[in-house]
């Protein structure tokens, strides 16, 4: 989680990504922002995301992510 | 009958609405259905049929592509590799139901351009050679309920949403009358099952529902309505004006495409409103950006999402985008790789955005215009953040950013005078003249009361404009003056709204010296 928290503030470090749950319905990272985050979590964890997991219920926090991080690192 | 017309207003939707409220819960989507395709006969007639073909062809893709699904099973290695197989008739059959959609749109919406422009290239060859005109009808709505389709069945394909065997269901979802002219562009796992529940009229449904739509009128009728005059004036005679004239018509045609579709879009979400049902929001004070990316954020927003999760998304992460962005990374490090992977994908959203708006070669330039923008500005951020943080400037702060937002409006402006004119030739002769021929002088010397308009309506609509950069303001401070009149007491609350309706009777633009202007959105 930690390594996931320094990946996104290293994409955008505005946001307060320990608290904040809606990260795409509120607009605090864009559609660029999310393809940097893709290609440095496919990266970082070794697994592929598809556009299918491109929804914000995955995005919009980092828990969200965590938890698809560790669904796709099991398929 | 338009969403402005008497007929619509006072005799259509209050009948939709006493009948749907007098049947039983169960029934009432049927009602909804019902004058759904009563409302698009009287649009479109016969070409209501694309509608049907369309709606029973996503409903039969749906349930195949469902019906893969199940038959695939899970578990044993007889089922892994019936899986395998069944993804790729997915694929197939997703393919199919895209290529008919699009191709059904393509076919009546741009054969007539594709086939212009071959015969102009043909006319070259040493024996010119035409090929015979098509032409088609094009119902009402086509571009809209196409992209919804093309939604639910990638939906489904993707699993986001199971197929709907009930094809009543569907229909409605493709055909609700208040959004098929001209959006927002629902999806059906957000809007199918709220249509369809047929929730019971509720005073606060309705109250809001018409206070939005009051609001709608009067964007409509008020401002954009009145200001079509001199837009018509100026775009059709652009040869006999000029500097400030010119950039006059083109400022007015903005501020009449956002009052006019932000205008119709609030009698939509007004009317669905009524029947209980939210729509997604097509607008969010979209002259307050400040970059071509947020703009498109907040104009068109159902647009640009479509765009993002159909195309942009789907393209940028196919393997060999992403290898393009790889090698990208590695060679010209990290924002420059990422500027990269997306250049092809973005590129593809823009000439879509361009075309979709219109078959012409000025809608092309339109998308492109954006594409250059929005990648442009995503090139300079880095140096710009570093530029900001080295002259100690605070990006946030108010000047800083009531200069972008002017910076905004001059590039909207401009994006719509290209969109607005007559070809894409014109718009360029246009943009041209707004720097020849400027003369002051005109503002003064009752040039402007030749333009259509006296000085009366530029009042009316200066004033109104007030008022819409007022709501926009309250709205960006999150203040909902809905709520607000709401919370008033009776006497007041009901002088607001009946002095409200006043004002669009009073102040709209209709009657003698003002033509009905259809939706301008209802065009695309």
């Amino acid at each position: 989680m930690e390594q996931l928290i320094k990946i996104l503030e290293n994409i955008n470090p505005d946001n307060d990504y320990a608290t904040e749950d809606c990260l795409i319905d509120d607009g605090l990272l864009d559609s660029f922002a999310i393809l940097e985050l893709v290609s440095a979590l496919e990266d970082a964890y070794g697994i592929e995301i598809t556009a299918t997991e491109l929804v914000p219920k995955n995005f919009n926090s980092a828990q969200a992510m965590w938890d698809m991080i560790q669904r796709l690192q099991k398929n | 009958m338009q969403y402005v017309s008497l007929l619509y207003l006072l005799v259509f939707l209050p009948l939709a609405l006493l009948i749907y409220q007098l049947l039983p819960q169960r029934h009432r989507w049927k009602v909804l259905l019902a004058a759904s395709y009563v409302f698009f006969f009287l649009m479109s007639k016969q070409l209501i049929f694309y509608l049907f073909f369309s709606t029973v062809s996503i409903h039969g893709i749906g349930l195949w592509l469902d019906y893969c699904d199940t038959a695939a099973g899970t578990g044993t290695e007889e089922a892994a590799a019936a899986k395998q197989a069944c993804t790729q008739k997915k694929k197939r059959i997703l393919c199919y139901g895209v290529l008919l959609h699009i191709g059904l749109l393509l076919l009546l919406k741009y054969s007539s351009f594709f086939e212009q422009n071959l015969n102009w290239l043909l006319l070259k060859l040493p024996v010119p050679v035409q090929l015979p005109t098509l032409k088609f009808g094009v119902p009402i709505g086509l571009s809209f309920f196409s992209l919804q389709a093309v939604s639910y069945i990638s939906d489904v394909y993707h699993k986001r949403i199971k197929a709907d065997d009930n094809l009543g269901r569907l229909a409605l979802f493709l055909s609700f009358f208040p959004a098929i002219v001209e959006g927002p562009i629902c999806r059906y796992s957000e809007t199918a099952q709220v249509l369809y529940d047929g929730k019971p009229l509720a005073y606060e449904n309705v109250t809001f529902g018409i206070q939005r739509m009051v609001w709608g009128l009067f964007k409509k009728l008020v401002i954009a309505d009145r200001l079509n005059v001199l837009v018509e004036k100026i775009f059709t005679n652009y040869r006999d004006y000029s500097g400030i004239l010119i950039l006059l018509g083109a400022v007015c045609y903005t501020l009449q495409l956002y009052a006019d579709f932000s205008g119709c879009i609030d009698l939509t979400i007004g009317t669905a409103e009524m029947f209980g049902v939210r729509l997604p929001e097509n607008f969010r004070q979209p002259f307050f950006s400040r970059t071509a990316s947020e703009f498109w954020r907040r104009w068109h927003i159902t647009l640009g999402t479509w765009f993002k999760d159909y195309i942009f998304y789907p393209l940028s992460l196919t393997r060999s985008v992403k290898q393009i962005g790889k090698k990208a990374r590695k060679k010209f490090g990290r924002h420059l790789g990422q500027v990269a992977q997306v250049f092809l994908p973005l590129l593809a959203v823009w000439v879509c955005n361009g075309l979709w708006h219109g078959a012409g070669w000025n809608y092309l330039f339109f998308g492109l215009y954006y594409f250059v923008l929005i990648l442009l500005g995503n090139l300079w951020e880095p140096a710009a953040a570093r530029i900001a943080k080295f002259l100690h400037r605070n990006r946030d702060g108010v000047l800083w950013r009531v200069m972008q937002e002017i910076k905004m409006a001059f590039i909207v402006v401009t994006g719509e005078l290209f969109f607005r004119a007559d070809g894409l030739l014109t718009g360029l002769t246009m943009f041209r003249s707004i720097f020849t021929g400027w003369d002051g002088a005109v503002l003064k010397n009752g040039s402007l009361m030749k333009l259509g308009l006296d000085a009366y309506d530029f009042w009316v609509v200066a004033i109104g404009m007030v008022i819409v950069l007022v709501v926009d303001l309250l709205h960006e401070n999150e203040i909902s003056i809905r709520k607000e009149v709401a919370a008033l007491n009776l006497p007041l609350r009901w002088t607001i709204y009946l002095g409200a309706v006043l004002l669009v009777v009073i102040f709209g633009a209709y009657g003698v010296g003002y033509l009905p202007v259809d939706p301008l959105y209802a065009g695309f």
